[in-house]
């Protein structure tokens, strides 16, 4: 799906990515985890080509080369929920969804597109407060309402879209990040591709394919949460101690700090 | 507000802009005696050959160029608030408080006094294009200056945008001033009716100047509501819409330079119009672009010649520059536009 090699990013003198490798095939759901500071987010942009650099960075999306690819094209193949939604948009909350449709129509919305707007908004259960004022709503809210739209944006025929994610599960609550996380998975199941940067260990561990685990800018570890999730590297990666076993109940790896 | 669909207020918007035409051109200071001015307007398209040279002078030359050029102007003020408040996403960015609108009268009026001075070298036409296109040079400075200082990584600072725009005006406004003390007295006529702004000196010469610009720059800017609306959420994630963002900003810079300029040529500074239509817009149709872009050519249009028939007949027969009824409505509403955003402006 794509592939990046020797992937080097600085800013301000400040190296954040050092010779990063990545390769994520069709079908899979990747997180990409670690401390702060660690390049996660960078790492993201760069591979969504919202960072710029002099040098060319050696992506590939697709078997192509990703800055060769067409603006309107990459919309209806790739979307990204970022970390930082705008929070003053005096619009109301379906005009926002809307917005992931305009890669489809040029000046009226077409049937289809409301049909997809309303699919998403129903998925990420904002369907009830779509005509409210986006400004007016709470940062979980906004946060999926941002969801819904990037949703609505990939809703089309083409196989094999792919989907980053910014840390999707900032200020949701329990019954959200859940639900939201299994849209990801389901997502995925048609052969699409997520990434996504997340915090939570243990529900990255429960809905991953694949875990990348980065600190200082370089990838520690990468592999089936149970090959990435041992207590000698999550340890290490994190500087705090930590115990691996076993989720009583689904058998899922559990990671306890302290 | 917002169930009907785009061309229904459209539709609506045109016809009251026909109606206050039609309205307009009844009213002025000269008396066709027995006849009104419809009856005269139709024997001048008939070309009934009873109608008197001035008559005739009077209602093509003068009312009817004069509706013409007021409506195009408007439109082009209205429209080009709009997009620069959408470029910079913000209500208070316009043509006047971001000051491309005292660089285009500062290069104007430079281009005044060299061409008064170079008066027997230079034909007129040269001279009326070297107005105007020092006008856009100006406009288009001072729009890169401002947002070269107050943007980056895409993101506007809202206070320096507006402090830039204060620079910039001061800076026109002593080099103007200047001028106007050193003009002798026809340059000085032509200095003054700049800082005022006036739509008397309408022609038809201009109002074709003016109706293919505003074609040109419509055909370009009119369909970018949508790309407005996804800057709202950030540059970055309008690019992931496939919007080409590094394009529309230049297209934007460019066209709304040339609209601004185009319009301080001909008629001076008539401030306030790219505040004040697209903000009664935003209170009906909040900031959907989507809306408000064409709609704001439409409304722009009609408030100036609402404005314009105020100005001709209050003091009749004399006539209030419209510059002063302009900025009488638009510094409340900049301070309306202040209030609502005082908190977010940070």
């Amino acid at each position: 799906m794509i592939k990046g090699h020797q992937i080097n990013y600085q800013s301000q003198k400040i190296s954040i990515l050092k010779d990063v490798d990545i390769q994520v095939g069709y079908g899979e759901f990747l997180a990409i985890v670690g401390p702060n500071g660690a390049g996660k987010s960078s790492l993201l942009n760069v591979l969504a080509n919202e960072i710029k650099t002099d040098k060319k960075q050696n992506i590939q999306f697709k078997d192509k080369i990703l800055t060769d690819w067409d603006f309107g094209d990459l919309s209806k193949h790739k979307a990204k929920f970022s970390q930082h939604n705008a929070q003053d948009i005096p619009l109301l909350v379906k005009d926002v969804v809307m917005m992931g449709r305009y890669p489809y129509f040029s000046s009226q919305p077409h049937s289809d597109d409301f049909r997809s707007a309303e699919k998403a908004m129903a998925e990420t259960d904002v369907i009830h407060f779509q005509n409210r004022e986006y400004n007016s709503l709470s940062g979980g809210e906004k946060q999926r309402v941002h969801l819904s739209r990037v949703l609505a944006q990939l809703d089309n025929d083409v196989v094999h879209r792919l989907l980053f994610l910014d840390e999707p599960l900032n200020n949701l609550d329990i019954k959200h990040q859940y639900r939201t996380l299994e849209l990801i998975k389901n997502f995925t199941q048609n052969d699409n591709t997520a990434i996504v940067v997340l915090h939570d260990l243990n529900l990255a561990a429960r809905f991953a394919d694949k875990i990348l685990l980065m600190e200082k800018g370089q990838v520690l570890a990468h592999g089936s949460p149970e090959e990435v999730f041992t207590q000698e590297t999550i340890s290490k990666a994190y500087n705090f101690p930590c115990t691996i076993c076993k989720h009583p109940v689904n058998d899922d790896t559990m990671i306890l700090f302290g | 507000m917002k169930s009907k669909s785009l061309t229904f207020y459209a539709i609506i918007g045109i016809i009251i802009l026909i109606l206050m035409m039609v309205l307009s051109l009844n009213i002025g200071v000269y008396d066709f005696g027995k006849s009104n001015s419809y009856e005269v307007f139709w024997k001048f398209v008939t070309g009934d050959s009873t109608l008197s040279l001035s008559e005739k002078y009077i209602i093509w030359e003068v009312r009817t160029s004069r509706i013409i050029m007021t409506v195009l102007i408007g439109s082009m003020l209205a429209v080009s608030g709009t997009t620069l408040q959408g470029m910079f996403k913000n209500p208070l960015a316009t043509g006047e408080s971001i000051g491309l609108t005292s660089g285009a009268t500062l290069l104007a009026a430079i281009a005044i006094v060299l061409g008064h001075t170079f008066e027997s070298y230079l034909p007129e036409i040269v001279r009326n294009s070297l107005v105007g296109v020092s006008a856009f040079v100006g406009a288009l400075l001072s729009m890169i200056i401002v947002y070269r200082i107050s943007t980056s990584n895409g993101k506007t600072n809202v206070v320096m945008m507006l402090l830039s725009g204060v620079a910039i005006t001061s800076i026109g406004f002593s080099i103007t001033g200047f001028l106007i003390y050193i003009s002798k007295d026809e340059q000085l006529r032509d200095l003054t009716f700049w800082n005022l702004g006036s739509l008397a000196a309408a022609t038809w010469t201009k109002n074709i100047i003016l109706s293919v610009v505003l074609l040109l720059s419509y055909l370009i800017i009119l369909p970018k509501g949508k790309a407005l609306n996804a800057m709202m959420l950030g540059e970055k994630d309008a690019e992931h819409l496939g919007i080409n963002v590094e394009t529309l900003k230049k297209q934007i810079v460019v066209i709304t330079a040339l609209m601004v300029g185009t319009c301080v040529a001909f008629s001076g500074t008539i401030g306030f119009v790219g505040l004040i239509v697209p903000y009664i817009l935003r209170l009906l149709f909040r900031s959907d672009y989507h809306f408000i872009l064409p709609l704001s050519a439409i409304c722009g249009s009609i408030l100036l010649l609402i404005a314009d028939t105020l100005s001709r007949t209050i003091v009749a027969p004399s006539e209030l520059p419209i510059g002063i009824l302009t900025s009488l409505i638009g510094g409340p509403v900049f301070i309306a536009i202040l209030i609502k955003f005082k908190n977010t402006l940070r």
